[in-house]
């Protein structure tokens, strides 16, 4: 039960939590005292441009995190200098102020790349020493800031008028103690992430201040009860199999519940007992999360990170590998989220299998965190097709390779590059398990025959769309590969960066729907798991379809055509021919088969 | 110039989007000044999130997505009102207790792989996405909430001024904040859908703030309030066709100018006349209430 404690990645998770535990409840008390509850939340949000300006120019990103959370701050107390706005109206405007200057860069300054969101979704099983050495500094400042200024920020929230009295009557005091939280802040999104840092920095001082009105109990309780309810929430999530930061968020709001009921008198005797059988009912409901299945084949075990690539694998090596794919199908990898089992997983592993690109540049700290040392295999290299640059060509034939900036991913997207990675695959294969090595050749043969049949069944049928016709547009640019293997011409996309805060223009879409127009174009793909709303209002207006959607990062669920990287493929193809031809061609009899 | 306002007409996209914004910009302008004066403006911002877990919980029995979003919204709204009454602390730490464990429970539902991918986004809209069916709804919806808006004027009056002879009238201050949450969580259901969270929280507090710092009056500054959302809104649309800057960013950069300008016309019209008397805020109100 308790040999979670005994794992690198979760002793360096504790370890994190632990130190975390000092300024968030310091912090956390002054929050709750002070009622800054929206700033620390907002802080957290408002790292946003940060992150993308970090991404643009090329620097760290907890640096811009850092600079974007001392903008807002700043930005809040110059606001706040006018004194009829309310406190919380001066955090929303100055929220809205930072997130519009974000969405502003990534869409139409940098066409910035998922990789902006990833600060915002942490986790504690990803935890680098840079984060850790980040609290300790953190917790240093609260303490010292708390010991040094401490009575002037009590003194000013209680009573403004007295503070006048005790020269607490600085407008710095404040705006010291924003700082103090937005750094605690910041230090808590590689934990939690920026949707759950309230779970830290409020809740357990909230849930102490109900039982408490002195200040240095509600201190120390709030710093005891992230501790505990930090440690009890990760070990909660290894026995789960949960993301740590949502385990936690629910741990301490169920606590908070729990006191809350316990304290109010009126439900004292009648509900006590029914509030502590629905806390265990929620602890139970949380143990009923599900576990990362491995293939349970016999032979190397093998980690996939992507849903591609795990179908990759699996097609070569067949029983003979011990498979775990990471993604999920139908997961964003934008979005992805460690669990424990997944760390768990890449620590026991004997290869990793990696798509490569920022699609899963998380591999990388999962690797790091596990200690593990299994031979790693980053597919995306050495392909023999490469594009660069998501959208625009003009960066093609230029050797960025190396930092990954401008390679677009998706090159599974390419069957000739899928037949590339299944030889690759073959090949590390055998080389790790000789005695199979006639099994995975076998299999590969067979799956290369498969994909080469694919590809010409797939050219027949283009070519019955007459040339002039060959045109999409679809909302994200995932399709380059595609389109550049099969000579379709991508005439434009709708959202115009890969992060989900990327949002289009109206000019650029009345353009968008000018070409639709002028180009002809039969139909718009909306890519499935991406929100349909934007393709929809074009293809209404331009009377083109948006009724074919495509598989883009992430494969489908068991039992969908898209299950596997072929019938992904099929669906596709059907897609956009019939897309394309306006529904006249059809490529694959049914859209699995 | 009559070409730069009449070329954006001629697109469906950007006509349904200035009706929509139009219509929330009505509503919100209203919502938001009681939103302002209650200081809640972190549900305009938060609740969103909230409603996670009526999604997901939607997606996996199979009901449509909006009607799981409305439970969850107003649930939180609901939860947040109780939560404020029974711990007696401010507002603003009960929206984030409830908000973030909602959040979390969301998170940890959508790990059943029966649960679509991005869901949380599938509800999100953005302003050039507006559908036909979505502007009747903010119409239908946002005339219900400014009915109920004007039937409780005076109740709703004399709980944000915290006014005694109010109260003693019979008026329980939690029940009308709590009802002001479930109509805020209502407008903003109605307007992340349509227009995504962002421009949601903008436009509720935005022009609000800024009607306030004219007006020290509650019916004009919801007159004011609901006019600057509406220009605004308008004036960001025009500015996203033309100089082509993300929509929703956009309408936001324009909200914000509109309060800029109103802190410097309240700050001019101070040297010429004495500034109206400040009001009570809320924030100083909570921190006497601890002592």
């Amino acid at each position: 039960m308790f040999e979670a404690f005994s794992l690198p990645f979760f002793q360096r998770g504790l370890f994190e939590i632990l130190l975390l535990a000092v300024p968030c409840g310091l912090v956390g008390s002054w929050v709750v005292l002070r009622g800054l509850a929206f700033h620390s939340h907002a802080v957290g949000t408002a790292t946003f441009p940060g992150l993308v300006l970090a991404d643009g120019l090329g620097f760290a990103a907890a640096l811009g995190a850092i600079g974007a959370a001392a903008a807002f701050t700043l930005l809040s107390v110059l606001i706040a200098r006018s004194r009829r706005t309310g406190t919380d109206s001066v955090t929303a405007l100055a929220l809205a102020a930072c997130l519009a200057g974000g969405v502003i860069l990534a869409s139409d300054v940098f066409n910035s790349g998922a990789n902006v969101d990833t600060l915002l979704f942490g986790s504690l099983l990803a935890i680098d020493p840079g984060d850790l050495r980040l609290a300790a500094v953190v917790a240093l400042i609260a303490l010292g800031g708390s010991l040094l200024v401490g009575h002037h920020w009590l003194a000013r929230g209680f009573d403004p008028g007295a503070a006048r009295g005790l020269r607490s009557d600085s407008s710095l005091f404040d705006a010291a103690l924003l700082a103090v939280v937005a750094i605690t802040v910041v230090a808590t999104l590689s934990a939690v992430g920026a949707l759950l840092v309230s779970t830290l920095v409020v809740v357990p001082a909230a849930t102490a201040r109900l039982f408490t009105r002195r200040v240095l109990t509600l201190v120390c309780a709030s710093v005891a009860l992230v501790a505990v309810e930090g440690t009890f929430g990760l070990w909660l999530s290894v026995q789960t199999n949960a993301p740590p930061g949502a385990t936690i968020a629910v741990t301490s709001g169920v606590a908070f519940g729990v006191a809350l009921l316990a304290r109010s008198r009126a439900v004292k005797r009648a509900l006590r007992p029914l509030a502590m059988a629905a806390a265990v009912i929620a602890l139970a409901l949380l143990g009923t999360g599900c576990g990362t299945r491995s293939s349970g084949g016999d032979g190397p075990k093998v980690v996939a990170t992507t849903t591609q690539v795990g179908d990759f694998v699996s097609e070569v090596g067949g029983e003979k590998v011990d498979l775990t794919t990471i993604l999920k199908p139908n997961t964003d990898p934008h979005e992805y989220e460690p669990r424990p089992s997944d760390v768990q997983a890449v620590a026991d592993a004997d290869i990793i299998f990696r798509s490569g690109g920022h699609l899963d540049d998380w591999t990388d700290d999962l690797i790091k965190d596990s200690g593990s040392d299994a031979t790693v295999v980053d597919l995306s290299q050495d392909l023999p097709v490469r594009l660069f640059g998501t959208g625009d060509h003009e960066h093609q034939g230029e050797d960025q390779t190396d930092d990954g900036e401008e390679f677009d991913p998706h090159w599974w997207q390419d069957p000739v590059n899928a037949r590339f990675a299944s030889a690759r695959i073959e090949s590390v294969l055998a080389a790790a398990n000789p005695e199979e090595a006639d099994y995975y050749r076998g299999r590969s043969r067979r799956f290369d025959n498969k994909i080469t049949d694919l590809t010409d069944r797939t050219r027949t049928c283009i070519r019955r769309v007459p040339v002039g016709e060959r045109k999409i547009v679809t909302d994200h640019d995932a399709f380059g590969y595609f389109t550049n293997r099969f000579g379709i011409e991508t005439v434009g996309t709708v959202i115009p960066a890969l992060t989900t805060e990327a949002q289009p223009s109206a000019g650029d879409l009345a353009d968008l729907e000018k070409t639709i127009r002028s180009e002809n174009v039969k139909a718009i793909f909306p890519e499935e798991s991406v929100s349909p709303a934007l393709s929809e209002a074009l293809a209404k207006d331009t009377s083109a379809s948006s009724d074919y959607s495509l598989y883009g990062d992430t494969l489908g669920p068991e039992g969908t055509p898209g299950e596997s990287w072929l019938g992904s493929m099929k669906s596709n193809v059907n897609s956009i021919v019939a897309g394309m031809s306006g529904g006249r061609v059809t490529c694959f009899g049914g859209s699995g088969e | 110039m009559i070409d730069w306002l009449a070329d954006p007409l001629a697109h469906g996209f950007t006509v349904r989007a200035l009706i929509e914004i139009s219509l929330l910009g009505l509503v919100s302008g209203a919502v938001g000044c009681w939103v302002v004066l209650f200081g809640i403006s972190y549900s305009a911002e938060s609740l969103a999130h909230g409603m996670f877990p009526g999604l997901v919980g939607a997606a996996l029995l199979g009901l449509p997505l909006l009607v799981g979003g409305a439970a969850g919204i107003i649930l939180a709204g609901l939860l947040i009102g109780l939560v404020g009454r029974l711990s007696g602390d401010s507002a603003d730490t009960a929206i984030a207790v409830v908000v973030t464990s909602l959040f979390g429970l969301g998170v940890l539902l959508a790990l059943s792989p029966e649960s679509p991918p991005g869901i949380q986004a599938l509800l999100f809209g953005d302003p050039l996405g507006v559908t036909e069916g979505q502007l009747i709804a903010t119409a239908l919806i946002g005339a219900a909430v400014l009915v109920v808006l004007r039937t409780g004027h005076d109740r709703f009056l004399a709980v944000g001024f915290d006014d005694a002879p109010g109260r003693i009238r019979g008026l329980s201050p939690a029940l009308i904040q709590t009802l002001l949450l479930v109509l805020v969580a209502v407008t903003v259901l109605v307007g992340v859908q349509a227009l995504g969270n962002l421009l949601v929280a903008a436009i509720l507090v935005g022009p609000a703030a800024a009607a306030r710092l004219l007006s020290s009056r509650m019916k004009s500054m919801i007159l004011l309030s609901a006019g600057i959302a509406i220009f605004s809104g308008v004036a960001g649309l025009y500015l996203s066709f033309h100089a082509r800057v993300a929509a929703g960013a956009a309408i936001v950069a324009c909200l914000l100018a509109a309060y800029l300008l109103a802190t410097l016309i309240a700050r001019a019209r101070t040297g010429i006349t004495r500034m109206p008397p400040i009001r009570k805020e809320p924030a100083d109100e909570r921190a006497s209430q601890l002592v």
